[in-house]
């Protein structure tokens, strides 16, 4: 992509050991993220997620592969890089302790080398939109784990990069909390404030909150498509019909022989079955399966899977 | 400017640390206060009991002060580097534009005024235990102390590196500690080659400035160049070095582990 604000070329992260052998964490990623664009990284654990991003923010060396932040290359000039992005990569722990928010967020400001007098306005800015009002002067150990969750994305913000990268942000909050997050992400979306690529196993964060998805498994990216294509390609192939009556175990036999991905529910006054087809064609096929045994079709429902769905068959297809 | 801005959010956080954590600072100057009194009294019993043995009540002051700044200083930075691993911030701190080793540093400066102003108020509660009032010329003693340290932080740098892959190397800070009293007290008019050592030309030096009264003026040039050059070489050495673990820290992804 020409103008993107970030991209990564074959990217390939292999750790060494003698001991246990090499593991490959990931393995030829490209992708690239346009300016202001929200990327959702989805995989299982172990799939490489956390290495990408940490490969992104230089914390972790690429054994091969080109990393682009903002027009810079990252491995021959991290420097320049980092001065485009920031990270929120162990949630609370990326906070000190000691510190209360407001101190937090001027060191963290201070390390970007931004002078005080330029960011201090800022500071009050994200005081009041993450709500640490109340708790600007409480040692950031005494707060919530939220509260010091929401602190993190605070501190990553202050250093005003251009990218933001987050590694499950919600991971370990409650409903509230999460919600609340969810909320800041999504009008930070919405008003086009950052670049922002996150991590999560929150489904309802990434459907939400992201533009695009990529998934990835095994180090390797399973798909990478807008959040709303993967819905209608998913809501395209699934699909329930209605069957009046009871559904014979013979009939139930001949679908679940011809079809691979069906569900069948018989009930002697209403019958469903479940079905993803794959093919056009297949969706006749079934039809005509069900009217030779002359079983009466009440409706037919296109289905609506969510993220998380789609993620698992993708997964599991992968697998 | 930026590295001037870092450095200032080094100084804050370090002073705001400090106060919160006063127990800790409190408790360590008297366990360090204890030790020079035990060396003290056990020397003064072996010498026969006077509160004066001459010169070597001179020398164990100035030499505890250059060992207990060297001490500070060598292990700061390996402890900082272990303490923000387990707290989850070094990640952060290697993030920074301004790169590990700048950062590092500006904490090592932040740290130095705090030691050096500590070390001074120790010097007096040495001088008034001893009872042996040592010249003081600040213009002469401060820069020596200063370019002395430089090289004592190159050895911090190789022990952070080290921290960095191998995280818990606490033990080997025992070791060091007693290297480094060999160092302060190494003869280095009988053994010439000692000069080259850390740690050892400088506390020479200071020896000359605060018992022999001279200032840094009236010594020789070539002896002030090879302090300076024995420092800049350990501090480059430390450097080299801790990039280099650095590096394999972040080829084996061991920035965030504990």
């Amino acid at each position: 992509m020409m103008n993107a604000m970030l991209s990564v070329e074959n990217l390939r992260k292999v750790y060494r050991s003698r001991r246990r052998g090499d593991t490959v964490a990931v393995d030829d990623v490209s992708f690239s993220v346009a300016p202001n664009e929200v990327v959702g990284l989805l995989g299982p654990n172990g799939a490489g997620k956390t290495t990408t991003i940490k490969c992104l923010c230089t914390l972790l060396a690429p054994t091969s592969g080109r990393i682009v932040i903002h027009g810079v290359d990252a491995q021959a000039d991290p420097s320049a890089a980092l001065r485009s992005i920031s990270a929120v990569l162990e949630g609370n722990r990326n906070v000190y302790w000691r510190l209360n928010p407001r101190e937090n967020l001027e060191f963290f400001a201070g390390i970007q080398g931004l002078p005080m007098r330029r960011v201090r306005p800022y500071i009050d800015d994200l005081i009041e939109l993450f709500d640490l009002g109340d708790k600007a002067s409480t040692p950031a150990r005494m707060l919530s784990r939220g509260m010091q969750q929401k602190l993190a994305v605070a501190c990553a913000l202050v250093k005003q990069t251009e990218i933001l990268l987050l590694d499950e942000p919600t991971l370990g909050l409650d409903v509230e909390t999460s919600h609340e997050l969810r909320r800041i992400l999504k009008d930070m979306a919405r008003n086009g404030e950052r670049t922002i690529l996150l991590s999560s196993h929150d489904m309802n964060v990434v459907q939400s909150v992201c533009d695009r998805v990529i998934v990835v498994n095994h180090g390797r990216i399973v798909t990478d498509d807008r959040v709303e294509n993967l819905l209608e390609l998913f809501r395209a192939k699934a699909y329930e019909f209605s069957i009046s009556g009871h559904l014979s175990e013979g009939q139930a036999q001949q679908l679940r022989e011809a079809f691979d991905l069906i569900e069948i529910e018989p009930d002697t006054h209403k019958s469903s079955i479940h079905v993803e087809l794959m093919d056009g064609q297949r969706f006749y096929d079934l039809v005509d399966i069900l009217r030779q045994n002359g079983s009466t079709i009440e409706s037919i429902d296109r289905q609506d899977p969510n993220l998380e769905e789609i993620f698992l068959k993708l997964v599991q297809e992968e697998g | 400017m930026a590295a001037l801005v870092m450095t200032k959010a080094m100084f804050k956080r370090y002073g705001i640390e400090l106060r919160r954590y006063y127990v800790n600072t409190v408790s360590t100057l008297a366990s360090v206060y204890l030790i020079f009194l035990l060396i003290f009294l056990g020397l003064r019993a072996f010498a026969g009991g006077g509160a004066d043995f001459g010169d070597t009540t001179s020398g164990l002051v100035v030499g505890f002060m250059v060992w207990f700044l060297a001490v500070f200083a060598y292990s700061e930075l390996s402890w900082v580097l272990m303490q923000e691993a387990q707290q989850g911030t070094l990640e952060q701190l290697s993030m920074s534009p301004l790169g590990l080793k700048r950062v590092l540093i500006g904490r090592l400066a932040a740290s130095l005024v705090f030691d050096v102003a500590i070390m001074f108020l120790f010097l007096l509660l040495m001088m008034l235990t001893t009872g042996k009032w040592l010249s003081l010329n600040l213009a002469s003693v401060l820069p020596l102390l200063l370019v002395t340290v430089m090289g004592v932080f190159g050895i911090g740098f190789i022990m952070g590196g080290l921290a960095l892959v191998f995280k818990r190397i606490q033990q080997s800070f025992q070791i060091l500690q007693f290297i480094f009293v060999a160092l302060v007290a190494a003869p280095v008019q009988a053994f010439p080659l000692v000069k080259f050592l850390p740690l050892s030309w400088g506390t020479h030096l200071i020896n000359r400035s605060m018992i022999g009264g001279e200032s840094i003026a009236q010594m020789p040039l070539a002896d002030l160049l090879l302090l300076a050059g024995n420092s800049v070489f350990y501090f480059t050495l430390g450097l080299l070095v801790f990039g280099y673990f650095e590096k394999v820290a972040r080829d084996r992804g061991l920035l965030g582990h504990y």
